[in-house]
């Protein structure tokens, strides 16, 4: 008879007592299935050891994202400031940041103003995401009392003029500056933007029928949000390709896999 | 919408006690007061110091990158917000370490509660297959993909365990259930990565 599950992990944590371990021993040393566990799950204890110290790398994008999203709630704060929100006082003040506008290539700062208008649209999805930092930090996704639907529509409504503005200009800029990508790349962009696209459309065919539909306005708002991600990858991209740093070009065409693929 | 709910300090993991600075030249202390001065630049570097272990640990128990980098925006959003008040009684790394795994588990607390979905289903899926045989060892990103695949609850519980080095106890503490039960989650956990390692 096979020993229970928890004496084979405990086995391997090193929780069992001499008196269990020798007899589990025993009992490995006549039943391959048993010796086949524990080395599989040797292997698994040993490679999970070494994942502690592993850490990836965030995308490029995410400091970019998170620098304008402490810009916009300082622009909030103050205006809070202005209102006289005691709590407002209490927030960091914000010192600009010396580097980002000297890092950006003229067109690359045309996309970061685009983007930056697109987190107004964003506060729609993270407004609606339960708990309450996402609630404050997007102060502008709370819908006033009243008709709270005709508020989610209306809401909806304008993330979708800020995201297909920052699309359009996004798109003209990738369109343009696409030539410094090998063409395997530029490949796996298009097959991956026609996905989102499609996505998209099914969004707005859903919504054309059920305008209420929450999960309908969700999947409008987060194919929105892949395709602006998308975008940005690709102008991240174009950058780090221009500047000549291929380690950061490889960790970002590692994230470009095509859609769909497992 | 329910206020959070008011937690225990969270301990440290008991196998390992210290938590990285990451490579830095600058003071800390120096880096620490010009953050909380509001200086961008200086927060910056302390992201760039420090991004890499907090969007890990987001991706690991969030479950996905997507969630990974959603996490690292409103985790170093709220740190933003909340150094004023840091005092300095801790390493800067490890008051962003406390308050990135608070914030993973009240998201991944939130989503449990939306999706009402353990790991029930999970028995009969993880049963003890046997991996392939394998003359290398396991590839960390195929052990990543793995990771990602985890049923909720029983992922959370293996991070924080195996992964992040909290004893049962502690494991139970931060995801609000019994020892026992993180105990559980842990070993089906291990039984599900041994069967989708199998299939890779």
């Amino acid at each position: 008879m096979h020993p229970n599950e928890t004496v084979i992990h405990d086995y391997i944590d090193g929780a069992l007592d001499v008196r269990a371990r020798t007899e589990l021993e025993r009992h490995l040393a006549g039943c391959a299935e048993c010796r086949r566990l524990v080395d599989d799950l040797r292997d698994i204890s040993k490679a999970v050891a070494g994942l502690k110290d592993e850490w990836r790398e965030p995308p490029v994008r995410a400091w970019g994202r998170l620098e304008r999203a402490i810009r916009l709630e300082h622009e909030h704060g103050a205006r809070r400031v202005q209102q006289g929100d005691a709590a407002a006082h209490a927030e960091v003040p914000v010192k600009p940041s010396s580097s980002t506008a000297l890092r950006l290539v003229p067109w690359l700062a045309a996309a970061a103003v685009l983007v930056l208008a697109t987190a107004v649209g964003l506060q729609f999805r993270a407004g609606r995401r339960a708990g309450p930092d996402a609630t404050t930090a997007t102060p502008g996704a709370s819908i006033a009392s009243g008709d709270a639907a005709r508020a989610v529509e209306a809401e909806l409504r304008a993330a979708e003029e800020h995201y297909t503005r920052a699309i359009t200009g996004l798109e003209q800029i990738t369109k343009t500056e696409q030539g410094a990508l090998d063409p395997g790349t530029a490949a796996t962009l298009q097959k991956n933007l026609a996905v989102i696209d499609q996505a998209i459309s099914e969004s707005r065919a859903a919504l054309r029928t059920q305008p209420a539909s929450e999960p309908a306005q969700e999947s409008l708002v987060e194919n929105f949000k892949a395709k602006i991600t998308l975008l940005q990858d690709t102008v991240a991209l174009i950058n780090e390709m221009r500047k000549g740093n291929d380690a950061g070009a490889a960790r970002i065409v590692s994230g470009l896999k095509p859609k769909g693929d497992s | 919408m329910a206020a959070p709910k008011q937690r225990a300090p969270i301990p440290f993991p008991s196998k390992e006690a210290t938590v990285s600075q990451g490579a830095t030249h600058a003071d800390p202390n120096d880096l620490v007061a010009r953050c909380q001065a509001g200086d961008v630049d200086a927060f910056e570097t302390l992201y760039r110091q420090h991004s890499a272990r907090i969007y890990t640990l987001a991706c690991r128990m969030g479950g996905s990158v997507e969630d990974g980098e959603d996490l690292l925006q409103e985790i170093f959003l709220q740190a933003y917000r909340k150094i004023g008040s840091f005092k300095r009684d801790a390493a800067i790394g490890t008051w962003l370490y406390r308050l990135a795994l608070n914030h993973c588990l009240d998201y991944v607390r939130s989503r449990q509660a939306k999706m009402n979905k353990l790991t029930e289903t999970l028995d009969a899926e993880a049963s003890f297959e046997p991996m392939a045989r394998r003359d290398t060892p396991i590839a960390r990103m195929d052990l990543e993909r793995a990771l990602e695949r985890l049923p909720e609850g029983c992922r959370e519980a293996f991070v924080l365990h195996d992964v992040e080095g909290f004893d049962h106890k502690e494991v139970g503490e931060l995801l609000g259930i019994a020892e026992g039960t993180s105990k559980s989650q842990v070993f089906k956990a291990r039984a599900k990565l041994r069967a989708i390692l199998r299939r890779h």
